[in-house]
């Protein structure tokens, strides 16, 4: 490797996060640990029906269990000391209003905190027509564009509205594709989710606009726990786009999401996730644990799941995104760039539940990792007994960035059906000195080059993703890439 | 022969213990004090460890739990066992002109072998009386892991005798050396042997290893195989597994072999009840090729775990592994492959591939092929592929005029054929291309 190559990897892998300051606004917080009162607390304080106050105590009781049978999901290629669920808060809203009519009663503090992420509401309302349903700590604080979405039927709330508005759609689907008996995060999600997303399209709807949430964890020491539930009901479409940003932080944050997603005959969802939590400082202290559990399911024929992620942050991610194909001819994809440098880890990758006859699956994972990072695919590919015709291609490439990190691929393919066509490759290797040199020789310096492969070798990926997000994404991972090359 | 019988009413691992007292004064070398203290280390271990489970990642797939738990007798003494060279007979290779080592139970037995036409400098023999060998005392132990793989921890507790191979440095060994290993057990037998071989610096060596049943008894055999290859050196090493429907076992080789020299093993399995093998190569040194390859034809309700590791500890090494399953009836395969490239072991081609080929509603196929890599300048990739017969390719040879059954061997055949075509002892190619054929055929029709 080059002298300047080295540095400029250096460089990158000792850049500090950009995202990293704290909003002054005043939060109501609860006090740190975690017991029954905690989470009738929160029930009460969201105002919610009696039910899902019930459903939130068994999923605690079932939390309780798993963490005294010490059942810790610890089976990932990953390495960092367990959270100590009695050392967080569990509840932080900011104390104002909780909600606001319009963007004018949002407060500025609020509204910069957005802008310097490089979303502006206004903005993004006024160029690319999309509704966001900002999130911060928790609380919705501002939902844009309901009016042209009611037109359509289309709901899209905050989780705490729709269960108060919406108790018959959230109670029949809540906890259905990810139960509370799925993983000790999806219990503890389960039990002390403070907010989230709710989108419901109608029959034959096809959703007028990219939806949009963005979630920040702004207090010290709060856990985020939001729910997000999508339902496509049939012949209907959704795009849905979720992206993150976590300010600088001493102590480890835990991050528990449940995304469930349900998509009904001939129904369409495209989940897409930018990711870019506080990934710790380069000597590995604090940062994010993003431990998520997130779920689809092509319920009826003819439905189609799509994940598209861009995993940027974090210090420690654990994460698969998955599809259970039980509609026949129901489609799921997978299409991941999960980028790590300095001390991060990631274990991320999906799976892919054959049930049906004649369903397809698609994964494209891309891995790159800098710095003394580490990075693994670990996917499922399973085809049940009575799914004829299961077609699966998967591809998973990782690049290294520097000779300390660390890239692994860990597929499981479990085939019992013999008309299954599974395929499954993967290739590891580093940027090639020809690939360089052609750069070099047509005038690039060290890191256009590098930036220029890199973004080559995300091209696939990218390109899934919707176009504002695409941009931003390239915008993205040219920022993780940058540093003054000497 | 005598025997102890494992007490069936004890947990798994008091049964192992309390029989390790009773096998005490008939292990290998009882009184040579290293390999004592290897014993006593792996029984301690075994007990630490404990029977494996599913839970645990590398057995997720293959309950061996309760192929251990049965009430097999353990052999004492040396064998009783009623073989004569008539029995043995058709399991020698048409046309292979080799030196024949027969392991009855587990154990050579040196008056149904043929080692007359070995060079003198050249050592086959027995474990058990190789005790004072240089190559034993430099070898025996050094690369099997007793401290993490718990049956090799058993082994290692039990080790009674087993197969010893020495090529000395320089020794081109012409003909192949074939251990036929002999199941004849008459009751249910837990058998554990345990074989080195030593390929030292620029010698050569082929091992043909054909493990076979001449009773139906309910055996378990727990083999553990040590290889050495000093720099420079070959060896090739075939397993063909054809042991009766009630014979399981578990297989786990270890191999480590240093600068510019070439470690390959084929394993073919054909029957078995439960079959795993667990296979450990470790190219320690510059411009190293490791060569993994492997076909299983499974039928009937055959269950067989191919659990492979390529351990790149050093950099400037070459690694390709190739493997192939056929499923039929309700067999099922597991192929758990690991390419492990460490920290400074740069500049790494390392190659793996396996396809399977599944023909049966109730087959069912297991497959992970991982990486694991820590040094960037390396050329990694892997590939894992299921499905069933091409319709068109049996359409294109249905026009062509050959039958449905024709077609359907041919197919299968050519799927199998890549790993078939690396074997370099002609005799032996030719007897896995029949067996292979024969089975097919049954598939076909």
């Amino acid at each position: 490797m080059s002298t300047s190559e080295t540095e400029y990897l250096e460089n990158v892998a000792n850049q500090e996060y950009e995202h990293g300051w704290r909003t002054d606004i005043e939060s109501e917080t609860l006090p740190e640990g975690l017991d029954e009162n905690i989470v009738r607390y929160i029930s009460e304080r969201k105002d919610e029906p009696e039910w899902l106050l019930e459903w939130r105590l068994k999923a605690f009781r079932y939390f309780e269990r798993q963490v005294e049978e010490g059942n810790y999901p610890d089976w990932a290629h990953l390495d960092y000391e367990r959270p100590d669920f009695q050392d967080m808060r569990y509840f932080s809203a900011p104390k104002e209003k909780a909600s606001y009519d319009s963007l004018d009663e949002v407060p500025d503090e609020i509204l910069e905190t957005f802008e310097r992420l490089g979303i502006p509401l206004e903005e993004q309302k006024a160029l690319t027509g999309v509704a966001v349903d900002a999130v911060m700590d928790s609380v919705s604080v501002a939902t844009t564009f309901k009016k042209k979405l009611k037109e359509k039927g289309v709901i899209f709330m905050s989780f705490g509205e729709a269960a108060r508005e919406h108790p018959e759609i959230v109670k029949k689907y809540l906890g259905r594709v990810v139960p509370y008996t799925d993983n000790l995060f999806a219990a503890l999600n389960s039990a002390v989710f403070s907010d989230g997303s709710f989108v419901y399209v109608p029959e034959g709807v096809t959703c007028p606009m990219e939806l949009s949430t963005y979630f920040r964890i702004n207090d010290q020491n709060t856990g985020q726990f939001e729910r997000t539930l999508i339902i496509a009901e049939p012949d209907s479409y959704v795009s849905y786009l979720e992206g993150c940003t976590a300010p600088m932080n001493q102590k480890h944050q835990l991050h528990a999401a449940v995304v469930e997603l349900i998509a009904h005959e001939d129904a369409e969802i495209k989940y897409s996730t930018i990711q870019n939590w506080y990934p710790g400082t380069k000597d590995g202290e604090g940062g994010v644990y993003n431990l998520v559990t997130k779920r689809g399911i092509c319920e009826g024929d003819r439905s189609k799941i799509s994940w598209t992620q861009l995993e940027t942050g974090s210090a420690v991610t654990q994460k698969y995104p998955s599809v259970i194909l039980k509609g026949d001819e129901s489609v799921g994809e997978f299409y991941s760039v999960a980028f790590t440098k300095g001390h991060q880890q990631a274990d991320t990758g999906t799976k892919m539940h054959h049930i049906g006859k004649n369903t397809k699956s698609t994964i494209i994972s891309k891995g790159i990792s800098a710095g003394v990072s580490n990075n693994s695919y670990r996917g499922l590919v399973k085809v049940g007994k009575n799914a004829e015709n299961a077609r699966n291609f998967s591809q998973c490439d990782s690049l290294l960035l520097g000779d300390k990190c660390g890239a692994h691929t860990f597929p499981y393919i479990e085939i019992g059906n013999p008309t299954a066509k599974v395929e499954h490759e993967a290739t590891t290797s580093k940027v090639g000195e020809d690939q360089m040199f052609y750069c070099h020789q047509r005038g690039l310096g060290e890191e256009e080059a590098l930036k220029l492969i890199v973004n080559g070798f995300c091209q696939e990926i990218l390109a899934e993703l919707p176009m504002e997000f695409a941009v931003e994404a390239k915008e993205l991972l040219a920022i993780e890439l940058e540093g003054s090359v000497g | 022969m005598s025997t102890t019988t494992l007490d069936t009413s004890a947990q798994p691992i008091d049964r192992f213990v309390s029989a390790f007292q009773v096998n005490h004064g008939q292990a290998l070398n009882g009184t040579n004090a290293s390999v004592a203290k290897r014993r006593e280390a792996a029984i301690q271990r075994f007990q630490e460890l404990g029977v494996p489970t599913r839970k645990q990642e590398a057995w997720k797939y293959t309950d061996i739990a309760s192929v251990l738990d049965r009430p097999y007798t353990l052999p004492l003494g040396p064998n009783e066992a009623d073989v004569s060279a008539r029995d043995l007979d058709p399991y020698l290779i048409d046309d292979l002109d080799a030196h024949v080592l027969v392991l009855v139970n587990g154990r050579p037995d040196h008056s149904l072998s043929q080692l007359d036409a070995l060079p003198e400098e050249v050592t086959v023999t027995s474990l058990k009386d190789a005790g004072t060998h240089p190559a034993f005392k430099a070898h025996y132990g050094e690369y099997a892991d007793a401290e993490d793989e718990v049956l090799t921890a058993l082994n290692t507790a039990f080790v009674q005798d087993g197969a010893f191979i020495h090529v000395p440095e320089g020794t081109e060994l012409e003909q192949p050396i074939l251990l036929l290993h002999v199941n004849a057990a008459q009751d249910d037998l837990l058998m554990q042997p345990r074989h080195l071989f030593v390929v030292e610096a620029d010698a050569k060596a082929r091992v043909i290893g054909r493990q076979l049943s001449l009773t139906d008894a309910r055996t378990f055999t727990n083999t553990v195989t040590e290889m050495f290859v000093g720099e420079r050196g070959y060896l090739d090493h075939y397993v063909i597994q054809e042991e009766d429907d009630n014979a399981s076992q578990v297989l786990s080789r270890f191999g480590y072999h240093e600068g510019d020299s070439v470690l390959s093993t084929d394993t073919f399995t054909f029957s078995g009840e439960v079959v795993r093998n667990n296979m450990t190569l470790t190219p320690d040194g510059p411009n190293c090729e490791t060569n993994l390859y492997g076909l299983v034809i499974g039928h009937g309700s055959m269950h067989v775990d191919n659990n492979t590791l390529v351990d790149h500890v050093h950099a400037d090494c070459v690694s390709n592994e190739l493997y192939k399953h056929v499923l039929n009836d309700q067999s099922t395969v597991v192929f758990n492959g690991k390419v492990f490239v460490h920290r400074d072991s740069q500049r790494i081609d390392a190659y793996q591939s396996n396809d399977s080929l599944v023909l049966n509603n109730d087959a069912q196929i297991y497959t992970k092929p991982e990486l694991e890599i820590y040094a960037d300048d390396v050329v990694c990739s892997h590939g894992a592929t299921a499905g069933q017969l091409d319709e068109e390719g049996l359409f294109y040879l249905r026009s062509r005029g050959l039958s449905q059954e024709r077609a359907r061997i041919l197919m299968m055949k050519a799927f199998a054929q890549d790993v078939i075509d690396v074997i370099e002892v002609e005799p032996l190619k030719a007897l896995i291309e029949d067996r292979v054929q024969d089975r097919l055929r049954t598939f076909a029709s």
